[in-house]
């Protein structure tokens, strides 16, 4: 590593230099503080609800019930972190997805009889053509992509009630409730496990492979990417249609979960869905959607969730938490930030 | 014409003292509409404006024009209360001084009233949407009180008609022809300073064109000249500015030179002619001595740094020939680079010289021409930047916040994106040499400050051009394109880039296409440069002959030729 001969441009590096080193203490402050921030706040919450209510709160069935039970919102999760990652911020056609991939399922298992592994694999393509219906639209016409998903999301929807009779559709095959729900391996569903199969592997591609490095500059600045080689739109068409395959195989978890299929099945679910990746977007990397902070998200919420209605909260105290988790973590550290700067100029 | 500045053709850089005080006696007695005294503007140690004085009057048309650099944006921009002159310039509308700086709007109360290259429409609106835009800012109850559109189509309609302009005042904007969309932008400015005179009783007006003839063909420029010659039977004052030579002496009534920020000439119109002009604007100059200094300090910079060759990479540079070239205002251009040769590309806002570095990267599409690299042949027309970055073609897009870095990635991601896929093996991404790559480049391109991990944005400008530079060279580029590579960069990072691209053709045989406005700039680190106007090719420029007032002259030349 030869350094130049000529040093550097001895005037103006050192006016060059103050900017970024007086910023420098207050950013990593700000990132110290959040990057951590919801595992903080989760461990504390974790001590609180155990402390309150030891004996419920900190059982191996609550650990149970908190891990398996959000595994079909966990997996869902992964599906959405694809397309907005890429910075097609929203493919609300992602619930649907879900709700056609189960609904799918359950008719063809229950109402004509075909054999579960086929049923499934018709459910996941189901979603598949769901995604590719996403890629024509937004992709190939270059359509905004909430315009776009949100009628996809209103078809498919239609498309649902069509094929259930608007009826809940029951009881899928025990065989798949078993490899789903019922079998368990530490005392977790093995859809747990499932979910941490397809979270390994989104987070090993996102962050550890070149592939999720120009995810990430899609992202940010798509412009730059197309001007730095990168197949931007290959690599968004890819997330539509394996962001819908993940939704379809959440789907099968669902169905394996409930025994039958309602018809509104992924609509309840895309929502806290977002809120859970947006959420861990203020984690571990603090301004990036990352799978690590969407997987402590989906805990933390569902944990907190759990705590409240051991407390006796109703059910319904699931969706206020949930909104205001993710108001607060992405407010409060602006709210800092802010404070600092007008700190700093006053003085 | 006791306003005449003491500059003459050929005259030297001596500053010239204040001008009398004195109103600029047009024929008219009364006072000039606006007139400022005593302006200057120093950025640092750059003086962009030195005492210059410049007055307009009713009725009048003043031409001002001078090379890119002068001062003319900076004028403007402080007669718009977007700069603060330095202290103990004035200003005085109608004869009344207004203190200076003027706030931000400030200048719609006092009569100014500006077009600015880019017309400031919304080509979403409709026409009339556009022309009565100016009517709904400004808050109160009147927000709230509805629009009576049928009026406002009956009124508009009779002032494009008193300007003498015929528009479908339904149309969408974004579908005008570019001299319909100017005449309504002018249309829109005069009828504002129209209202401000019945508002206030003042008589005086002035409107400001910044280079509105730029992307309009001859006879459009004749249709837009009438509009403004409607403007100035109204009353107004116009101050028009432009690169334009023929345009200028047809319009206006008197011109104002400013070179190097210095009012150098203020003369009749018709005193001059284009040659006279031509030499005021460029005057002689000492930069080419500065130049000689400069090439001094510079040592060559081993700017590639990438270890793994890519295979079958070549040591020897190649020469690349553009054969045919066709897109938009080029037609059928033609030129040649030898390996290691930097190559300027020199033309005026709307030459066409701008489009190149993108279309020879694919990242505007061209209509058809042919790329020799080395032994390929590659369709220009059929490109896309995927293809060209695997033939290692690296582009240095002039805006670099959109095009080239990723802001809030951190600085070692932008630099290392092209190469990314040679340190991934095994299965495991090679992050800490990516760092190590990113910190060396960060060493070697003088990157201040030295924390690759720090988001790109909190760099200085200069700095984040460096590690755009960066990012290409360190993926060894068979030919590099330039764009505005020194844009919005200090005096020390440019010449770091410079010394950078430099020491890339002269060690690795880089070939080089560097295109700007910045004619200084293509005199200093080119070893040929070739002007453009019009989208054709007229001069090329090498050797002893290559400096910055022989481009400026040759760009402005060939207007006048192709006018």
């Amino acid at each position: 590593m030869s350094a130049p001969h000529g040093a550097a441009a001895p005037t103006d590096t050192e006016g060059q230099q103050q900017e970024p080193e007086q910023a420098r203490p207050s950013v990593i402050r700000r990132l110290g503080l959040q990057r951590y921030a919801i595992l903080i706040v989760f461990a504390a919450m974790i001590i609180a609800f155990g402390a309150d209510i030891p004996g419920t709160f900190l059982s191996i069935g609550n650990l149970s019930n908190i891990l398996g039970g959000q595994a079909v919102l966990f997996i869902l999760v992964m599906a959405v972190i694809l397309p907005t990652i890429m910075g097609d911020f929203v493919d609300l056609s992602l619930g649907s997805s879900l709700g056609l991939s189960a609904m799918t399922l359950a008719v063809l298992n229950v109402q004509h009889h075909t054999n579960v592994v086929v049923a499934c694999v018709a459910g996941i393509g189901a979603a598949v053509v769901v995604g590719l219906v996403n890629v024509f639209f937004v992709v190939y016409f270059d359509n905004d992509p909430f315009i776009v998903t949100l009628g996809v999301m209103t078809i498919v929807q239609g498309i649902i009630y069509i094929i259930s009779g608007n009826n809940s559709v029951g009881i899928v095959s025990t065989n798949l409730s078993d490899w789903v729900f019922n079998n368990s391996f530490l005392q977790i569903p093995l859809e747990f496990y499932y979910g941490l199969a397809i979270f390994l592997v989104v987070w090993y591609v996102l962050s550890f492979t070149p592939v999720g490095q120009r995810a990430l500059v899609i992202g940010q600045s798509r412009e730059v990417a197309r001007l730095t080689g990168v197949r931007v739109n290959r690599a968004r068409s890819w997330a539509f249609i394996l962001g819908a395959a993940i939704a379809g195989i959440a789907g099968i978890a669902y169905a394996g979960t409930n025994g039958t299929v309602d018809p509104t099945a992924g609509s309840s679910l895309i929502l806290p869905a977002y809120a859970a990746v947006f959420l861990g977007a203020t984690a571990i990397k603090p301004g990036r959607i990352n799978a690590l902070g969407a997987l402590i998200a989906v805990y933390f919420l569902a944990a907190g969730t759990a705590g409240l209605q051991l407390l006796g909260a109703a059910n319904y105290i699931q969706q206020i938490f949930y909104g205001a988790a993710l108001v607060a973590a992405v407010t409060i550290p602006k709210a800092n930030r802010d404070r600092i700067f007008k700190k700093r100029r006053a003085a | 014409m006791s306003s005449t500045g003491s500059g003459t053709p050929g005259a030297s850089d001596e500053p010239i003292s204040p001008q009398e005080p004195a109103a600029s006696g047009e024929q008219t007695s009364a006072p000039p509409a606006v007139e400022v005294r005593n302006i200057s503007k120093d950025f640092g140690s750059n003086q962009a404006l030195i005492s210059v004085d410049l007055s307009i009057g009713q009725g009048e048309v003043v031409g001002l024009v001078g090379q890119n650099g002068s001062g003319k944006s900076t004028l403007v921009k402080v007669l718009s209360g977007v700069y603060a002159p330095e202290p103990g310039g004035r200003l005085f509308v109608s004869g009344k001084e207004v203190p200076l700086p003027l706030l931000p709007g400030q200048a719609s109360e006092i009569g100014l009233s500006f077009v600015y290259q880019n017309l400031a429409l919304a080509g979403g609106l409709t026409v009339l949407e556009n022309l009565t835009l100016g009517q709904r800012i400004g808050g109160g109850w009147r927000s709230w009180a509805p629009i009576n559109w049928l009026g406002e189509h009956r009124r508009a309609a009779a002032v494009l008609r008193r300007y003498g302009v015929r528009l479908n005042l339904d149309q969408r904007t974004g579908e005008l022809a570019p001299v319909d969309q100017a005449r309504l932008a002018i249309v829109r400015a005069a009828e504002d300073l129209r209202r401000y005179r019945t508002r206030t009783g003042n008589t005086h007006s002035v409107l400001v064109l910044d280079e509105p003839t730029v992307f309009l063909p001859e006879e459009d420029v004749e249709n837009l000249f009438d509009v403004i010659r409607a403007v100035v039977a109204e009353g107004a004052g116009v101050l028009f500015i432009s690169h334009d030579l023929v345009a200028v002496r047809s319009i206006t009534d008197r011109v104002v030179v400013l070179r190097d920020g210095r009012v150098v000439a203020d003369v009749p119109a018709g005193g001059y002619d284009e040659q006279a002009l031509v030499d005021l604007i460029v005057g002689i100059s000492a930069r080419a001595a500065q130049n000689a200094a400069a090439e001094e300090e510079a040592h060559p910079v081993e700017t590639a740094l990438a270890p793994k060759e890519p295979a079958g990479a070549p040591t020897q540079g190649e020469n690349v020939v553009v054969e045919h070239l066709a897109a938009g205002r080029l037609a059928d251009f033609s030129f040649e680079i030898r390996a290691g040769e930097i190559l300027g590309v020199a033309g005026l806002i709307g030459s066409g010289a701008e489009e190149l570095p993108y279309l020879l990267f694919g990242a505007r599409q061209a209509s058809g021409g042919t790329l020799r690299l080395g032994g390929k042949t590659l369709d220009i027309g059929g490109l896309s930047p995927q293809r060209t970055v695997r033939e290692r073609i690296a582009l240095v897009p002039a805006d670099r916040q959109v095009y080239g870095l990723s802001e809030h990635l951190a600085l070692w991601e932008n630099i290392v994106m092209l190469v990314e896929d040679e340190y991934y093996r095994g299965g495991v991404f090679r992050r800490g040499e990516l760092v190590a790559l990113a910190r060396e480049a960060v060493d070697r391109f003088l990157i201040r400050p030295p924390q690759p991990h720090a988001v790109t944005a909190t760099f200085s400008g200069g700095n984040q051009q460096k590690a755009l530079l960066a990012k290409w060279l360190i993926a060894r580029p068979r030919l590099l394109l330039l764009h505005e590579p020194t844009q919005g960069v200090d005096v020390g990072a440019r010449r770091d880039i410079y010394r950078f691209v430099k020491s890339a053709a002269a060690l690795d045989q880089t070939t080089v296409l560097w295109v700007t406005t910045d004619f200084g700039e293509l005199a200093e680190v080119c070893d040929r440069v070739i002007v453009l106007s019009e989208g054709r090719q007229v001069t090329t420029l090498t050797g002893e002959e290559l400096s910055d007032d022989a481009i400026t002259a040759a760009a402005l030349r060939q207007i006048r030729e192709v006018r």
